[in-house]
């Protein structure tokens, strides 16, 4: 069996994430990647699939009962167990501080599933990289949100103009040394109070 | 050690007042130190994120520090500290009401006496599936190493019924328990509170014995330190203690009960109903859908010495361990190994500033009482522990 012969199984809350993984496995040349997402029927559709490697996100309520699977190896003809490479702590300490968790059928050599666990390692990364950005870009639109709110406060109940609506919103967070968008938001909290 | 942060994993579950109770209401200041608490999903991300430095505390099942001590369930062994246990009590298992109505009709009598000798009724379902080629009904508890598995099994084996053999036995996380009935996965579960009332309040499901029926001594959940971070600050596990003892000593109290109830229901803690949560803690809770409440004291974070870590009680989980096939550890070596991570010394150091009345024993034979009785305290005196009387009649006795 070649290593890209080797079955991987995603499990994942998030069904974005768990695509973001498959495709990275795939690219890396393994053929055989399937997902599955939250579900009661877990440990059956497990055995069903009988998966060589199981990565699952640390953070999912599904992995109590994905461990049961150690104690209860009579009821499974694939026992497996969870990936630890006693010699390199240094991986599962980043796969942990990833959110990876990865299960390995028993028995399989740990070289051919570090590289899947690397793999899997550097997109949740890129993960995490990407929604990062998007919260960003949400927090920016919300921030100009507000400075648009309370420019439009200032000039209804202050009658200013809106450039000087905004160059007193900039001249105080400057002078106070915060953001604009924080004194936006206490420009509309007085607003609110007053009315 | 001004203002220390202490990072402490918990799960959503009644017995995690205790860690709430101190941060929330200023034990954990008081002590110089916070508490930056942290809601997980499941014990194995506890275990994970506890074992390799993640999270500095944990709020986490009894066995389950021996379990990544002695580096059992897959994991390298790490050195754990347990200095202090979180309270007693507040687990039940509740079946399918299905399968409750099956109870009824198989053995009135047992259904009709003492709650735990309602798995003698389950024994005759079993038998009457079996006959009928029916398939084994589930079970499920929250976690391979868990006061709840050794809870549920001892129940199916005081009615002689073989927990590997007559039942499929599962694993489920809490908070998921009361969709798994209601969808008809698994037949019954023993789990914490406020889970099994959920499931009687949906009308999904009826509690058929309760943890004090069951062993009322029996450990529930317990600080859990490496033993590296807890050798390393010895000044701070003590504060962290002392912080816990005093939250433990408020949440007991009946008139904080309540107050207790509406700060767990916050969706950052526990997050259910606060009526389910004032039922449970009130001490009246209704143990079927449309029964009346009965008075049934389940939830005990300080008093009978709730907190106190005996070396007896690890000694205990270490050999259910050993008798369910999740370890080997000799029974010669147990109270050694129960005695390197449940530490009682590090337990008495830490309150003695509080001034509180402690155990004076590390060890306690259990099984003998039926009620609260008296044991000898450090310093002279005693102190009040509960009833230890086990559903099967037996004793475990620690040196034996």
């Amino acid at each position: 069996m070649g290593e890209s012969d080797l079955s991987i199984l995603v499990i994942d809350g998030d069904p974005d994430r768990a695509a973001v993984v498959e495709r990275g496995l795939v690219e890396a040349g393994y053929v055989r990647v399937s997902i599955i997402g939250p579900s009661v029927n877990m440990l059956a559709r497990v055995q069903a699939l009988a998966p060589d490697v199981i990565i699952i996100d640390l953070e999912n309520p599904d992995r109590d009962t994905l461990e049961q699977m150690f104690q209860v190896s009579r009821a499974v003809q694939r026992p497996i167990a969870m990936f630890v490479d006693r010699s390199d702590s240094h991986m599962i300490h980043a796969a942990i501080e990833a959110g990876v968790s990865a299960y390995v059928v028993d028995g399989l050599k740990e070289a051919r599933i570090k590289p899947i666990v690397e793999t899997a390692i550097s997109r949740f990364h890129a993960f995490d990289r990407l929604r990062r950005e998007r919260d960003d870009a949400q927090a920016k639109l919300a921030d100009r949100k507000l400075v648009e709110r309370a420019k439009g406060l200032l000039m209804k109940n202050r009658g200013l103009a809106e450039e000087d609506a905004y160059a007193l919103l900039r001249k105080t967070a400057m002078k106070q040394n915060r953001k604009l968008s924080d004194i936006a938001q206490s420009v509309i909290t007085a607003f609110e109070m007053e009315f | 050690m001004a203002d220390t942060v202490v990072t402490l994993g918990f799960l959503p579950l009644i017995d995690c007042a205790v860690p709430v109770v101190a941060h929330e209401l200023g034990f954990a200041a008081a002590e110089g130190l916070t508490l930056d608490l942290q809601r997980e999903a499941s014990w194995a991300a506890v275990r994970d994120k506890l074992a390799f430095g993640l999270l500095d505390a944990a709020h986490i099942l009894a066995p389950l520090p021996l379990a990544i001590h002695l580096g059992l369930g897959g994991m390298p062994a790490v050195a754990m500290t347990v200095p202090m246990a979180l309270g007693l009590g507040g687990n039940a298992i509740t079946v399918s009401t299905a399968l409750y109505a099956r109870l009824l009709d198989a053995d009135p009598e047992a259904m009709a006496g003492p709650r735990g000798g309602s798995a003698r009724a389950l024994k005759r379902v079993i038998a009457a599936d079996r006959a009928a080629g029916r398939p084994p009904l589930s079970f499920a508890t929250v976690f391979p190493f868990s006061s709840h598995t050794y809870e549920l099994r001892l129940w199916l084996a005081s009615a002689g019924i073989d927990p590997d053999r007559d039942v499929n036995l599962g694993v489920v996380a809490p908070a998921r328990m009361v969709e798994s009935l209601a969808s008809g996965w698994i037949d019954g579960y023993c789990v914490g509170e406020p889970w099994n009332l959920r499931a009687v309040q949906r009308g999904v499901g009826a509690i058929v014995a309760t943890k004090g029926d069951i062993w009322p001594a029996s450990p529930e959940k317990v600080l859990g330190l490496r033993a590296e971070w807890a050798n390393r600050q010895p000044d701070l596990t003590a504060a962290l203690v002392r912080a816990l003892v005093r939250a433990a000593q408020w949440a007991d109290a009946a008139e904080n009960r309540d107050a207790l109830a509406d700060l767990l229901a916050d969706p950052g803690y526990v997050g259910t109903s606060p009526d389910i949560l004032r039922m449970a803690l009130g001490g009246r809770p209704v143990l079927r859908p449309g029964a009346a409440p009965e008075a049934l004291e389940s939830h005990v974070f300080f008093r009978w010495q709730a907190t106190f870590p005996w070396v007896s009680r690890a000694a205990w989980l270490l050999a259910q361990m050993t008798r369910w096939d999740q370890a080997a550890v000799p029974a010669v070596e147990r109270l050694a190994v129960a005695a390197q991570v449940w530490r009682p010394d590090l337990y008495r150091a830490a309150v003695a500033p509080l001034g509180l009345a402690v155990p004076a024993e590390d060890l306690a034979v259990a099984g003998a009482a039926a009620a609260p009785h008296a044991v000898a305290a450090a310093g002279g005196g005693s102190v009040e522990v509960g009833p230890d009387a086990f559903l099967t009649g037996e004793v475990f006795d620690p040196r034996r």
